[in-house]
């Protein structure tokens, strides 16, 4: 029972991660229709942020998280302005196909930069431990969770109660209506993908406490976040985080009570599953919504 | 307030409007007429700053719009309510009518009194102001197009097929809302198959076939043209 209680909240904080990257991922698909294959290197350059600011810097945790974030900003600002507006026009391959490019040159910029030995990034709570019925639960992976949970809040402000964000939800559905209705369109195209950076920034620093910081460690992320939003349903937010949630579980659950050999296994199996049975995920892409 | 002079646009190879010349004087409701095809979409999204210009100009207020994008042409006063709706689906009627008056408002200033007028011309609307737009039937997706389009405040009101896909009793309800509007004194620029219509509301017509202007007068002048009356009017 206490090992359950402390699997389910490790679960649920590495599920944590994995909604966070999996919904940068469906916001800028939505905006854009761009499947953004470097979004696990996005993750990855927000773990390395932390290890630029945290410990090579040594800046105070407030600073160093603040300076992290904005260097993830202007990250997808600059993501923006090289990759999609020069290529907008062409096929979206050509873009996807960019966006593969992008993340190997990520990654070995990351390796040159950083060297392949890996960091550990400390987390402001590691000496803070719970203890809840009995187990003693890591203070990270409560306060991932609730992160987690605030920034799902805020989004969800952000795109039902702001101007901007029902702007980002009309060029989302409809680019050319959008234009007509006078929306600086570019404006919002290039705040989604800021976005989807900075929630893989917020993704990145939490996870780097929990996983060693590695250079390579932006594939099996990508992997997972696509898993979440196919057992999700591709394209929607509410399933990107319940498809990371369950992702996250299905590991950390997986590897206690079947074998850890076969953690992956688990939740990618599952993704074919779903992919073979109910390809629209849990909350299935509600057509009339794209327009 | 409106001119286009000698208007070329076009799609790659495909020429869709060649040598385009036309004017919507303030106050006037202008019909282009024009069989499927013949390009009128491609003069109001020229016009709205969707398609490039090959060459000639779009002359609004005496200024060329040659260098404005589609948000500034809107804040300058030219809104579009657009062929077949394209009505945000998972946006509600309230988001949707809210969210065109981004040319105008200003940080938390209020849109009461626009929403209010909306649905003063639509009830309709005020009625299913939660819903999501793809919830809408096709009349009321157009009722909403139009509100949508005076939210932005314009100056000149362009109106792709109005009357599209809707059965003869919505398509004449709709354009009863057209003439209380330009009643009110807007500057009309409407597009359409459905000539009846079209010359019941309008001073002016012009006729478009395959991208030219081949014929404009007054509506009534319009109405006994022969050629009009074969191949537009049916009789
Ligand atoms: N996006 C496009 N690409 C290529 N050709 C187009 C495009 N849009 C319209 N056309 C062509 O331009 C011509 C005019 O089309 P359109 O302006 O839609 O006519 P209308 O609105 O009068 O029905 C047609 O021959 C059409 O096939
Ligand atoms: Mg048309």
């Amino acid at each position: 029972m206490t090992d359950l209680i402390q699997l389910l909240i490790n679960g649920l904080a590495i599920g944590s991660v994995y909604a966070l990257a999996a919904i940068g991922f469906v916001i800028v698909y939505s905006a854009t229709g761009v499947v953004n294959f470097a979004a696990g290197q996005f993750v990855m350059f927000g773990t390395f942020a932390g290890v630029a600011m945290l410990l090579n810097a040594q800046l105070p945790w407030p600073v160093g998280y603040g300076a992290a974030l904005l260097a993830m900003a202007l990250f997808g600002a600059l993501f923006f302005v090289v990759l999609y507006l020069p290529l907008r026009a062409s096929p979206v391959v050509t873009i996807i196909i960019g966006t593969v490019a992008i993340g190997i040159t990520m990654q070995n910029a990351a390796l040159l930069a950083f060297g392949s030995w890996p960091f550990r990034l400390p987390s402001p709570v590691e000496s803070v431990n719970l203890t809840i019925a009995g187990a003693t639960i890591s203070g990270h992976a409560v306060a991932v969770v609730i992160v987690t949970a605030l920034m799902v809040a805020l989004l969800w402000l952000l795109f039902f109660r702001t101007s901007l964000g029902i702007g980002m939800r009309a060029v989302a559905q409809d680019i050319k209506a959008a234009r007509l209705m006078g929306l600086k369109v570019n404006r919002l195209l290039a705040l989604s993908w800021i976005l989807a950076a900075l929630l893989a920034g917020i993704a990145g620093l939490m996870l780097g406490p929990m996983w060693f910081a590695d250079t390579s460690m932006g594939d099996p992320i990508a992997l997972k976040a696509f898993a979440a939003t196919i057992i999700g349903g591709f394209g929607s937010l509410p399933g990107a985080i319940v498809g990371g949630l369950f992702v996250g579980l299905s590991e950390v659950l997986g590897a206690s009570y079947v074998s850890s050999a076969y953690k992956d296994l688990i939740s990618f199996g599952i993704m074919i599953l779903f992919l073979l049975v109910r390809p629209q995920g849990v909350f299935g892409e509600r057509i009339q919504d794209r327009g | 307030m409106l001119a286009c002079n000698d208007l070329t646009v076009a799609y790659g190879e495909i020429v869709a409007l060649q040598g385009v010349t036309l004017e919507v004087g303030r106050d006037e409701t202008v019909a282009l007429i024009g069989a499927n095809g013949a390009g009128k979409t491609t003069l109001l999204q020229a016009i709205s700053g969707l398609n490039p210009v090959r060459s000639g100009e779009i002359v609004f207020e005496g200024a060329s719009l040659a260098q404005l994008g589609s948000d500034h042409r809107v804040a300058l006063g030219i809104s579009q309510a657009p062929e077949g709706r394209r009505i945000f689906p998972g946006l509600t009627v309230e988001e949707n009518l809210s969210l065109a008056t981004v040319n105008w408002r200003r940080w938390r200033q209020s849109i009461a009194d626009d929403l209010a007028r909306a649905f003063d011309l639509f009830p309709r609307l005020k009625e299913r102001r939660r819903q999501l737009g793809w919830s809408l039937s096709g009349g009321e997706q157009q009722m909403l197009a139009i509100g949508r389009a005076l939210m932005a405040r314009p100056r000149l009101l362009l109106l792709d097929e109005p009357s599209l896909g809707l059965a003869p009793r919505l398509a004449e309800e709709v354009y009863e809302r057209v003439r209380q509007i330009a009643d009110s004194g807007l500057t009309i620029l409407v597009v359409e198959q459905n000539t009846v219509l079209a010359l019941s509301v309008a001073d002016r017509a012009y006729v478009l076939e395959t991208g030219r202007i081949v014929l404009q007068g007054t509506a009534d002048d319009l109405k006994q043209n022969t050629r009009v009356r074969e191949a537009y009017l049916g009789r």
